[in-house]
């Protein structure tokens, strides 16, 4: 007998041990689809969080280059607004998405106050004699300090910003290098720090240095791969382009020549017409991947997106000749994406499908919830289908099996879900049509 | 009698164009789209030269030289290609002159002439 449990959501009792709690949500940052700083900031609520056995406040720090510079800081500015805070971090059930959102709101609420102050600060991270909160990464040792205010090697600048007596400082590890330092304090209860507290922003300090390792490598390894693409792409250029310029050149010369037959003349400027439309064509495409920039992803209903889809001349104009078979849900949930990627997604899948698709062949698509927090939106065609070697590559940029695509749809796709923590399932074989189902990340209405 | 010329290129537009350039120049021009039309052209006509392009759908022009030569070595054979980088892939030495597609087609019209000996 086998039995499966969820990794992302371990549904721990109430009276869980706080450690394990917190340790959970912490390490639900590495599986999470939002950005560093999004993550960063349940890392810094989940020190701060919990009725008061937390800390009341949390500051980050991160390591850009030799320096060590002041990012944000969460936690309230006032026993009300920690109570508040509170209360709602505390509520059962309350999930990572809705710690987020809080976050973003408090955050931004912060900004020109406590984080406004805090990005003003900045240390070298590696500095002998350097001053605390720096000397504490510098040494790569926990630092607990008490009366701060006679103590000669706390920073004075810090010390009048957070106007606390007793703080904590944490230095954020990954292989033994520096990646950033977090300060803790309870300016608002005033409670003592205790041995058992020091141990464990230890151990979460541990976790999320290696979190902030691990996502600067992947997006150091997103730019590399950015790069190799884009060297990929000056190449292809070439090509797409110098095919429409040489048959420009060719027939305008043909044109120059005296006497040329009005049939002749009319033939050639139809084709220089056509060829100058597709070097637009590709001029836009190409600016169009460029410049696409991917928005972080909120939760949202897909309805009006895929309506507006469906809906559009483009898609009826192309529908023509084929059977188009739509079957949406009643009640579609709301998926985690960003609303226009999501309907540029939708509008490739369905270009792909007429595009290998013969006329009178059937295109059906579907949006349908797979499980509680699956929903899948997938586009089924008829068409020419696609062998194994082709199915290893098709997310490769510039790689296409159309005549006159540029391969960059599909790429676009694979980045759009990437984005979203979403997934992408392709079954074809060639000659039976092809299947491309998205699953998306969703929840209910509110 | 005219010299034939076999000219492989999938981009319709360059066939046509190609075809009326180099007829004006005396050619008989046969146009085929891709590597497996132009093999079996080959079997039935006799050619005297070859204009190829490589980046084509299903086998490139890199293959069809390779095979072209196990057949036919005595036929010259010009890449016309939108790439400068395969130039340096070995297997292009085989041909006899390797052409750059250009607005002009000035080039190619003289590489064509001195491989025929015009």
């Amino acid at each position: 007998m086998i039995e499966t449990y969820n990794i992302l959501s371990p549904d721990f009792e109430r009276d869980a041990p706080r450690e394990l709690m917190l340790l959970s949500i912490i390490s639900q940052s590495f599986f999470q689809p939002f950005s560093l700083e999004d993550n960063l900031l349940v890392i810094l609520t989940a020190l701060t969080s919990g009725s008061g056995v937390g800390f009341n406040r949390a500051m980050l720090f991160l390591k850009h280059g030799d320096r060590l510079k002041g990012e944000m800081w969460l936690g309230p500015r006032s026993a009300e607004e920690a109570g508040s805070i509170w209360e709602v971090l505390s509520t059962p059930g309350i999930g990572y998405v809705e710690i987020i959102e809080h976050n973003r709101a408090l955050v931004n609420k912060n900004e020109d106050t406590l984080s406004g102050r805090l990005k003003g600060l900045v240390y070298a991270a590696d500095e002998e004699g350097a001053l605390i909160p720096a000397y504490a990464a510098c040494r790569k040792e926990i630092l607990f300090v008490r009366e701060a205010a006679s103590e000669p090697l706390v920073d004075r600048r810090f010390l009048n910003m957070i106007e606390v007596d007793e703080f904590l400082c944490i230095p954020l590890l990954a292989r033994d290098d520096i990646v950033g330092e977090i300060i803790l304090d309870n300016a608002i209860t005033r409670t003592p720090i205790m041995p058992a507290d020091i141990k464990l922003a230890g151990l979460c300090g541990l976790i999320a240095g290696n979190y902030i390792y691990s996502t600067t490598l992947h997006r150091k390894l997103l730019e590399t791969e950015k790069m190799a693409a884009m060297g990929e792409m000056a190449l292809f250029v070439t090509h797409q382009l110098r095919n429409p310029i040489v048959a420009v050149g060719g027939f305008t010369d043909q044109l120059l020549k005296p006497d040329v037959p009005e049939e002749k003349r009319l033939r050639n400027l139809t084709i220089i017409r056509d060829e100058v439309r597709r070097l637009e064509d590709i001029i836009y495409q190409m600016g169009h991947f460029l410049k696409v920039s991917l928005k972080e992803p909120v939760y949202f209903d897909p309805g009006p997106v895929l309506a507006d889809v469906l809906d559009s001349p483009q898609v009826r104009v192309k529908a023509q000749g084929y059977a188009l078979n739509i079957k949406l849900e009643p009640c579609l949930p709301q998926i985690l994406s960003d609303p226009i990627s999501f309907g540029e997604v939708v509008r490739n899948l369905l270009d792909n499908a007429f595009d290998t698709t013969p006329a009178g062949g059937v295109i059906t698509v579907r949006g349908y919830r797979k499980n509680r927090s699956g929903f899948a939106f997938s586009v089924r065609d008829t068409g020419k289908g696609i062998s194994n070697p082709d199915k290893a590559q098709l997310f490769r940029p510039f790689f296409t099996t159309k005549e006159k695509g540029m391969g960059l749809g599909l790429t676009f796709i694979k980045r759009v879900m990437d984005t979203c923590g979403g997934k992408i399932e392709v079954q074809s074989r060639p000659g039976k049509g092809a299947l491309f189902k998205l699953i998306f990340l969703c929840r209910e209405r509110e | 009698m005219k010299k034939n010329i076999l000219l492989v290129e999938d981009e319709k537009a360059l066939c046509l164009l190609y075809e009326e350039e180099l007829g004006r120049e005396g050619y008989a021009v046969t146009a085929v789209n891709d590597a497996e039309a132009a093999l079996a052209e080959l079997g039935k006509t006799t050619f005297d030269l070859i204009i190829t392009d490589i980046r084509m759908p299903g086998k490139d022009g890199i293959e069809l030289i390779t095979q072209i030569m196990g057949l036919r070595k005595d036929i010259p054979i010009i890449i016309n290609s939108a790439y400068q980088s395969y130039k340096e892939d070995f297997m292009t030495w085989a041909a006899d002159a390797y052409v750059v597609k250009s607005a002009s087609l000035d080039e190619l019209k003289s590489k064509v002439k001195q491989l025929l000996g015009d």
